[in-house]
């Protein structure tokens, strides 16, 4: 039997395009402090570190958890490096709440970061060979096959690269800000993968995030509302298989469905105040709200079309900003874990959904094939409160 | 590393250093990549068909995972060198250390004839990249018989046959029917 996880602390660096002031260890301490100071607790009343982050030849540090344990306070201690692909930030957060839930350790810092900047990850996803094509030449297909299959027209994926980076500017962290990005000029902007405009693309970023999970115990010392774990999962399926639906992965639909039956949640449409969707190009924001039943078969253009998916709108998806507007990829996962935990804290700022108590998180990876999700709640009965 | 190179610089920031490096191996391929591997030499292209679902793996991967039974030599198929362009997308080259490619290219799904196997992110020849659509016939342009090479087939290999085909050229046949394939990604 699980006993309830919360988080306490959350920090996160400001997302940029070069960290030159800080080293790798210096980048993921300044998260981590900055999730221990918002729990308001020291490095020793950490029980356990678990690290993640993207493929080590990102930027050529290989097996970094082992340099990395004495500027994250692990020495002496079990630290734990979680590799799930771009999913990562996700899973390293579920991996350190079920150290919680199953009674192993009492207070979990986890940690994720990427710095791009010190390493070429186009380089690095190419295996250092010519005619790499990236992240988004691999998914330029699924998104031209999703456009076919529900009939969506094409300004959907400029309307959702403006408002994400209009979000971001409401976020002091977000490494684009772009306050004033128009749809022309999205529409305008190079093509890098058909249909993948410039604009409709994810940053290249160095950033670091880290949360404090603990019990109840821990949550009721803590000095600022925690956020409560609701519900977790985790599910992958071959990156390639004859008859393989990449659009809509049954990996990700099937994690969807155990997410939200662990959370209670009947309609995620109508139970969900807010969602932090792991979206890298603007396509998967419809892609995924189709791909995780959240809406139904060409319903998820849709709802953005209409602003549903607007940070106003009756279902706010990345009020953060996204991945789209910051991309430190070990940390991108995380990001969208830690936003959710933000927003039902009634802590997120300037990009605070009103009264949001129930958040769904979401980050994927690999060929579309690691998925990771939590619903988190600002009190354990969030989601029952909605029915 | 040089001890002036780890020294801050008065603005405090982190001194970066480029440093490239090397690491080569070679594995062994399990037998049934070998075997693949080998007739890609020959010229052609083998998969191993599900006894059970019937879907073909290519290259063969000794069982299939979604049945979770074992495919052997007995379940070999020899592939059609031609087929049809079932999705694609026109990559704008990102310049990193080791990229040749400066010009806009085209990366395709080919399905290929007579059943379900499809090779993904193959190089299309002989064709501008604004004439690539869903439908179009393709064959393979096998290199020459002394020229090939399977350095670069892996275990981990997603059904690649570089190295042995410079890409898949248009037949000029007329385009089998888009509406099929529009819409059904499969990778």
């Amino acid at each position: 039997m699980s006993r309830p996880a919360a988080i306490v602390g959350i920090g996160q660096t400001k997302h940029k395009k070069r960290r030159d002031d800080v080293s790798l260890p210096g980048l993921v301490r300044e998260a981590a402090q900055r999730a221990l100071d918002d729990a308001e607790l020291g490095w020793t009343d950490i029980d356990a570190v678990v690290l993640g982050k993207a493929p080590d030849p990102f930027e050529g540090v290989m097996m970094p958890e082992l340099s990395m344990a004495d500027a994250l306070g692990a020495v002496g201690k079990p630290i734990m490096r979680v590799h799930t692909a771009g999913s990562v930030g996700g899973s390293t957060a579920l991996v350190a709440t079920h150290l919680v839930q199953t009674g192993i350790h009492d207070r979990v810092l986890t940690v994720a970061y990427e710095k791009q900047a010190e390493g070429n990850a186009q380089w690095g996803l190419a295996g250092g060979r010519s005619g790499g094509m990236g992240a988004g030449g691999i998914f330029a297909p699924w998104m031209r096959s999703y456009m076919a299959r529900a009939g969506a027209p094409e300004h959907i994926g400029w309307m959702v690269a403006v408002k994400d980076r209009r979000n971001a500017a409401k976020n002091p962290y977000a490494h684009l800000q772009m306050p004033n990005l128009t749809i022309d000029e999205v529409k305008d902007s190079p093509m890098l993968w058909d249909p993948i405009h410039w604009h409709e693309s994810c940053p290249s970023s160095d950033g670091a995030c880290a949360m404090v999970i603990t019990t109840e115990d821990g949550a009721a010392r803590s000095p600022h509302p925690p956020a409560w774990v609701l519900g977790t999962a985790m599910r992958s399926e071959l990156g390639t298989f004859p008859g393989r639906d990449p659009v809509r992965p049954q990996a990700g639909v099937e994690c969807a469905h155990l997410v939200y039956e662990a959370a209670g949640i009947r309609d995620p449409r109508q139970q969900v105040d807010i969602a932090e969707l792991y979206v890298p190009f603007s396509w998967y924001e419809p892609m995924w709200l189709e791909g995780h039943d959240i809406a139904g078969p060409g319903e998820g253009w849709r709802m953005v079309e209409s602003g549903e998916t607007q940070i106003d709108g009756s279902f706010p998806v990345n009020p953060s900003g996204g991945v789209l507007s910051s991309n430190p990829i070990g940390a991108s996962g995380m990001l969208r874990f830690a936003e959710t935990a933000l927003q039902v804290r009634g802590r997120a700022g300037e990009h605070q959904v009103p009264d949001a108590t129930v958040g769904l998180a979401q980050a994927y990876g690999g060929a579309a094939q690691y998925f990771a999700m939590w619903v988190v709640g600002s009190t354990l009965d969030a989601v029952d409160q909605k029915r | 590393m040089t001890p002036a190179a780890t020294e801050p610089d008065d603005d405090n920031s982190v001194k970066m250093m480029d440093y490239f490096m090397q690491l080569e191996y070679r594995e062994p391929l399990c037998p049934v990549v070998r075997r693949y591997a080998d007739q890609l030499l020959e010229g052609r292209l083998i998969g191993h068909q599900c006894p059970s679902c019937g879907l073909v793996y290519l290259p063969p991967r000794g069982y299939c995972p979604i049945c979770v039974v074992e495919t052997t030599d007995a379940d070999e198929t020899v592939l059609s060198d031609r087929g049809t362009v079932t999705n694609y997308t026109v990559v704008t080259p990102v310049q990193y250390y080791g990229q040749h490619e400066t010009e806009p290219f085209v990366r395709a799904s080919v399905t290929l004839d007579g059943g379900n196997a499809t090779m993904n992110l193959q190089d299309l020849v002989d064709v501008p990249v604004d004439e690539v659509r869903v439908g179009m016939r393709v064959a393979a342009v096998w290199k020459p018989k002394g020229e090939r090479s399977v350095a670069d087939i892996s275990n981990r290999s997603w059904g690649s046959a570089e190295g042995c085909i410079d890409g898949w050229r248009p037949t000029g046949e007329p385009d089998a029917p888009a509406e099929q394939f529009l819409g059904k990604a499969t990778f």
